[in-house]
Order: C-alpha cells, then sequence, then structure tokens
C-alpha cells in the first residue's frame, strides 16, 4: 500500500489521505491509479506549484521516475518558489 | 565638486516637461537649504533603462561622489517609482537608491504598500533628497508641491505610534488619501540594519535604508490627495483587466499567495535539508513552524495598491489592546526563516512576535536576523562572551533574548550597539577577526532569506552575483525547485532562452538561468510590477516582457520590444556593476561564504552537497560570458561606452 498525502489547494477527495492498493512501481504510475479512481487528477497535478515529496524527501527532478515500493508514503506540496 | 554642482549639472541637463503621457518630474530637494529643483529623466534614458530602479541608476551615478562614506549629506538617497507603478494591477512599487553604510556597494531596496503609487499620482517619477537637514525634517507632499516641516514633534516615534499619529495631526485616512514612508528610532540612530517603513510591514529594508535616511535628518514624507487615474498614451484599462485575470488565474497565486502568503516556502525548504539553521551550521528545523501553524493567527490577508493578489498575511497573537505587539502584518518567508530556524527559535509565536516588533522597530528582518544568528555561533565558539555581550546568554531559541536585542539595537543600547552595525562589526572592532569566517554575507550584505544554497547552484550564483549583495530578490531562478518544469527541457529552454540543466545540483548553463531572470527583475523593478507576481519569480505563467511591453505602450506611447525590454534589463544590471566598480567591487567580491565552499550538507537526499571552489569559478566565468562583462566583472568596452553616453 502506498500512502498519498494532499494538500487543501488540491480538491480532488473529501480526504486529505488517500490509499493505493494496487501495485505501482513509480510517481508516474500512482498518478495514473489515482486518475483512474479519480478522474481529472493527472490534469489537476500537471501545475508547477505541485512537487512531490516520498518519504520526506523532496524531489527536484525526475519525479515521475522515481520508483516506489510498498509501504511509501507520497506527498503533494505546493511549493512557492521565492519569499 | 559639492553635490549642490553636480546637481545644478543634472537639472541644467534635464527637460522641463513631461517626455511622455504619464512621466512624472524627478524632484532634487536641497534639504539644508530647503530648496527644491524640477526635471524629467531624458527620454534617452528612458529608453536604455525605463523608470524606478533603472532611472535612479541614472540619478546616482551622476550624483554620487565615491570619494566621501555612505552617510555623508551628499551622497543622495533617490526615490523612484515605476513606468507602470500606480497604474497597472500589482505594480504598485518603488526603489530607493544611494551607496549602502552596511554593505559599501550600491543600495537599492524595493517596497510597495502605497508610498510609491501616490508620488506617482502627485506627478513625481523620483524623489532625490541630499544635504544635512538642520532639524529633523517632515517632507509633505501635496498637490504635487513639496513642504518641508518641522519633525520634531515625531522623533523617538517608531512605526506603530507614529503612523497612529500622522492621521490625527493631518487628517486623512491610509492607503485613502495618505501614504508614507519613514524612519523609525533604529533610522534616527543610524542603525545600519535599519530600514525605510513604507506601510505598517512594507519596507525598504535592504541595505540601511533607515540609516542613510536618518543621516539626512528626514523623519518622513507624508503624501497627501486624492488616488486619480492617469491620462494615458492610449486606452489601458481593457489590458489591466487581461493582467488581473492572468494573475488570479495563475496556480501558485491561488494556491499560495492568496490564501497563505510566502510561509508555504518553509515547508519544501526544510523538507529538501536547505533551511539556514543556526547560522548555516545546519539545514533543517522543525515542521512546528510549517505554514499551517500560522494559519490559526492569521485573521485575513492585505495588500498594496490597486494590487488583486493580497499576498500580504495579518496576524493576531491575542487580543490583548495593551499588547502592543499581540498583532500585526507578517511574517513573510523571510522572517519566518530568520527568527526561526537560523536563531534555532521553535515556537511559531515566538516568531510572529518577533515579527512584530521588527516592524514596529524599522529593522529588516533579513540583516537584523541574520546578525544575530552571526553573534549567536560566536557565543557558541566562545568568540564571544557575556563579557562582551553585558551578561545577555546568546543561546540558540532564547527567544527572550532576542527581543532584547532588538530593542537594543533600535537604541544603539549595550551589546545592541555592536548589533547594530550589522556585517560591519568586525571593522568598528565589536567581534574578532576570526568572526569574518562565520558572516553570511556577500559584498557586505547579510544573505537576504533562510534557503541554504549549497544544493541549488543557480541559487548560489545568483547569491554571488546580485549587484546589492547575497539577496535572492535581485535574479532568483526560483523555478529550480519545481520538478515539472525540470523534467521538461522543453519548456524549460523556452522559459530561458537556452538549454538549462535540469539537475538543480548540476553547475551546468545555470548562467543561463540567472541572466535571464536578473534581466526580468530589473525590469519589472522598473516599470514597477512586484517581484513575486513576476514571470520567472514565483511561476513561468505570470506577467512578463510581453506583459509589460503591451502596456507601457498604452501607458506611455512608447514602444519597446520584448528583447529591446530584455536589453533594459541587462543594462540596468551593467550601470549597478559600474557603479560598483567605482566603489571598489571586483570580481574577487563575486563569490559566497566560505561555509558553503567548505562545510558539506549533513541531511537529505543531497547530504555532501556543496560548492566546489573549480566548478563555481567556471560558472562565474561563464556568467561573466553570457553577460557581456569583462574578466573583472564590469561591461566590455564597446557596451561600457555606450552606457555611459546614454548616462552623460
Amino acid at each position: 500500500m502506498i500512502s498519498v498525502l494532499l494538500p487543501a489547494a488540491l480538491r480532488v477527495s473529501d480526504s486529505h489521505r488517500i490509499e493505493v492498493h494496487e501495485a505501482v512501481h513509480s510517481v508516474a504510475e500512482l498518478v495514473d491509479a489515482i486518475d483512474r479512481r479519480i478522474p481529472g487528477f493527472r490534469d489537476q497535478l500537471d501545475d508547477s506549484v505541485f512537487n512531490f515529496a516520498v518519504n520526506d524527501e523532496m524531489l527536484l527532478y525526475q519525479a515521475r521516475e522515481r520508483a516506489l515500493q510498498d509501504g511509501d508514503v507520497v506527498e503533494v506540496i505546493p511549493t512557492i518558489s521565492g519569499g | 565638486m559639492t553635490i549642490r554642482d553636480r546637481v545644478t549639472t543634472l537639472v541644467a541637463e534635464l527637460p522641463k516637461e513631461p517626455q511622455y503621457p504619464t512621466q512624472g518630474a524627478t524632484v532634487f530637494v536641497d534639504l539644508q537649504r530647503r530648496e527644491i529643483a524640477r526635471g524629467y529623466t531624458p527620454i534617452r534614458v528612458v529608453k536604455t533603462l525605463l523608470a524606478g530602479r533603472g532611472a535612479n541608476m541614472y540619478y546616482l551615478h551622476r550624483l554620487l561622489d565615491e570619494s566621501l562614506h555612505p552617510l555623508h549629506p551628499d551622497v543622495p538617497l533617490i526615490f523612484g517609482s515605476g513606468v507602470l507603478t500606480g497604474i497597472v494591477p500589482s505594480a504598485a512599487r518603488g526603489n530607493a537608491t544611494s551607496w549602502s553604510p552596511e554593505s559599501g556597494v550600491i543600495m537599492d531596496s524595493n517596497a510597495g504598500d502605497h508610498f510609491p503609487s501616490f508620488i506617482r499620482m502627485n506627478g513625481i517619477d523620483h524623489i532625490v533628497l541630499f544635504g544635512e537637514a538642520a532639524g529633523w525634517t517632515l517632507l509633505r507632499v501635496k498637490a504635487g508641491g513639496i513642504e518641508f516641516l518641522d519633525a520634531t514633534p515625531y522623533v523617538g516615534l517608531d512605526n506603530i505610534d507614529l503612523r497612529d499619529r500622522i492621521p490625527h495631526d493631518f487628517g486623512g485616512t491610509w492607503a485613502r488619501d495618505l501614504a508614507m514612508v519613514n524612519v523609525t528610532r533604529a533610522g534616527e540612530n543610524q542603525v545600519l540594519t535599519s530600514a525605510i517603513m513604507a506601510g505598517p510591514k512594507a519596507c525598504y529594508a535592504r541595505g540601511g535604508p533607515g540609516a542613510k535616511m536618518g543621516s539626512l535628518k528626514v523623519k518622513a514624507i507624508l503624501v497627501q490627495g486624492q488616488t486619480r487615474d492617469f491620462e494615458t498614451a492610449q486606452p489601458y484599462k481593457g489590458y489591466n483587466r487581461t493582467i488581473a485575470q492572468k494573475l488570479l488565474e495563475t496556480s501558485v497565486v491561488k494556491h499560495a499567495l492568496k490564501t497563505v502568503g510566502t510561509p508555504f516556502l518553509y515547508r519544501p525548504s526544510r523538507m529538501l535539508g536547505a533551511m539556514g539553521t543556526k547560522n548555516n551550521q545546519e539545514t533543517t528545523w522543525t515542521d512546528k513552524l510549517d505554514s499551517d501553524n500560522i494559519t490559526p493567527y492569521r485573521p485575513g490577508m492585505a495588500g498594496c495598491f490597486r494590487c488583486p493578489v493580497n499576498c500580504r498575511p495579518l496576524n493576531e497573537l491575542n487580543q490583548d489592546p495593551q499588547d502592543k505587539y499581540g498583532r500585526g502584518d507578517g511574517p513573510e518567508y523571510v522572517t519566518l526563516g530568520k527568527f526561526g530556524p537560523n536563531v534555532g527559535i521553535d515556537r511559531i509565536e515566538s516568531v510572529i512576535r518577533l515579527n512584530n516588533i521588527c516592524n514596529d522597530l524599522g529593522l529588516d528582518t533579513a540583516s537584523t536576523g541574520s546578525t544575530i544568528a552571526w553573534a549567536m555561533e560566536l557565543y557558541q565558539r566562545g568568540l564571544l562572551t557575556q563579557k562582551e555581550t553585558g551578561g545577555l546568554d546568546l543561546a540558540w531559541g532564547n527567544a527572550d533574548v532576542v527581543e532584547q536585542l532588538l530593542f537594543g539595537m533600535s537604541r544603539r543600547e549595550g551589546f545592541g550597539n555592536a548589533l547594530a552595525d550589522g556585517t560591519r562589526a568586525v571593522e568598528k572592532g565589536h567581534f574578532p577577526n576570526e568572526a569574518l569566517r562565520y558572516r553570511m554575507a556577500v559584498k557586505g550584505l547579510m544573505q537576504s532569506d533562510p534557503h541554504d544554497a549549497r544544493i541549488l547552484k543557480a541559487f548560489a550564483l545568483g547569491l554571488a552575483v546580485a549587484t546589492r549583495g547575497m539577496d535572492h530578490l535581485r535574479n532568483r531562478v526560483t523555478l529550480e525547485i519545481n520538478a515539472r518544469i525540470n523534467d521538461d527541457p522543453a519548456f524549460k529552454e523556452r522559459l530561458y532562452g537556452a538549454p538549462v540543466s535540469a539537475a538543480p545540483n548540476s553547475y551546468a548553463q545555470k548562467e543561463v538561468a540567472v541572466r535571464a531572470c536578473e534581466n526580468i527583475y530589473a525590469v519589472g523593478d522598473s516599470v514597477g510590477m512586484c517581484r513575486f507576481t513576476t514571470k520567472l519569480f514565483n511561476s513561468p505563467s505570470l506577467p512578463g516582457l510581453e506583459e509589460f511591453s503591451a502596456q507601457i505602450q498604452n501607458v506611455s506611447g512608447l514602444t519597446f520590444s520584448v528583447d529591446e525590454l530584455n536589453n533594459v534589463g541587462h543594462n540596468i544590471m551593467g550601470v549597478e556593476r559600474m557603479i560598483n566598480h567605482r566603489l571598489g567591487v571586483r570580481r574577487a567580491d563575486d563569490t559566497l561564504p566560505e561555509r558553503w565552499f567548505d562545510e558539506p550538507i549533513q541531511v537529505g537526499s543531497y547530504k555532501g552537497e556543496k560548492i566546489d571552489r573549480g566548478e563555481f569559478d567556471a560558472m562565474l566565468t561563464r556568467f561573466y560570458e553570457v553577460s557581456n562583462l569583462t574578466p573583472e566583472g564590469v561591461p566590455v568596452d564597446g557596451w561600457r561606452q555606450q552606457l555611459q553616453q546614454v548616462l552623460g
């Protein structure tokens, strides 16, 4: 199982936490799996404001290719770039 | 040649009438003699540098006598608003420019709120102050005129009390028909980290503007008068709606700036292991300062003149009217970082309170927080003891002592007097020479933001080459932190005009991105656009050169192609480097704090990352090449001569 934490800004579900039980091996596959459950999810994520973190590790590039394994926690983080 | 001679010569050269619709006058204010002279920025200068920051550099170049010192009354303090300031949504900004008493290089600081727009509505684009007033002075701008008033009743007032008092004495309502810039006691006392306040929080912060204005004995410039529309070259409001729509539809505005503001950035920075902590000895800190924890204390958001974004978070810690610091504006991400991890504080309530105190005392939270963090590390290392601190325990996280230090700094009392000299504490004899090894500064200016740039090499290069010193707001390639952009090489190439490596920790091609950002941000400052809403800073979809070009034409009738505007940004950097060269800045000054070369990051997926000296030097060389600079970092001969011809 992979746990996905969503920010309030990404209003795709009543819950801020989604659990994905099907086998996924990368962030890209994870997004596809959620998009099948919540149509439009992939499009909403196609936005430079959203970054991924896996087990608290921020992914700054090659994000979609990042390998996942059972038990990982993936977080979608809105990232304002500067301030 | 005295400043009066220089001003007289310059004014004689300036046109006496506006050169384009909406152009305001440049007003030269001789504080000593209480005399005013006027002119208009010549069109050749506008075509080369625009207004705001750009034209400010023209005036500084012409009026600066580098044989003096920054706080000498013959060194002018110049305010300037942009070509679009007060007219276009989110263009509410202006710059204050001089020779920095804090850093020793150019001082050029940008602020919004209402003052930059209100002077334009009085027909003024630039105000040049010089000469020391005989006594504390308040300048009142009304109906286009400037009056010299006695400021004695206001001396000793900090920001909150002064802003309470002024409407009682002069009438009017802030933001409706009243705007002001002012110094606090910190400015009166020439504290080198003091700001010129432009609102409850907004301020011209970097480089010691408060000290400079205080040295001239100007307590405040008050602007009165109803807001009005401008007579433009052609209709502009339709395109304003397009710009506003673009702003409000941009994801980062909807999802972050409008709702939470810049503290959003704290979480990704600390998760990355790039959050400057304990004077950058460490690079991550507690989740207790994540922006979610500010939400309970945020009653709403505020904004600048005619800005639809409203990105300034307000705060309310309590409802006790007796607690002066129980509410206020902010904190922004910079303040959160500087008064959180950088000084070892982990209570959000303490950070908010210290933010409110800084806003009242008129202190630049970046330089002030960094100076305190520097002193704390020296205390940790035994280079400072309670003998020097007057018995204060400078242990990390001691919020009560930090609060005492803020008041001590603003009044130059006790150990606060040492900290009031900021980066110059060694030069002034307060700290031992060894302290310089731990000073997180470039070109004499403490780092503006809390982001530790050992990982993102484009950030590091930007901090090294920024003309006003170690500051992210001049050229930061902020989108390097966005995976969506890094993973689309074709899109990234279109953004910066040439390929840029996708890897944030690579040195490859980062000079291209810094060059592009430096250009567009300089143009943004010269039209008056907010950095947060300028393309490339927070998003690739915000208004940029294309929108500026269209609206400059509507407003002023002046035509600039996108390429020409890009060249204007480049020219501004060139003139700033020419001025800095006169002030002794060379290639060796385009560098980074020693710590980032020597000490690797200890946490996170980029553990072990630091700045490689050889790679950095090669990147700097490439930056000079793409910037048309000599190996010493000044414009190459042909370009320098062209600029010199424009400057006169």
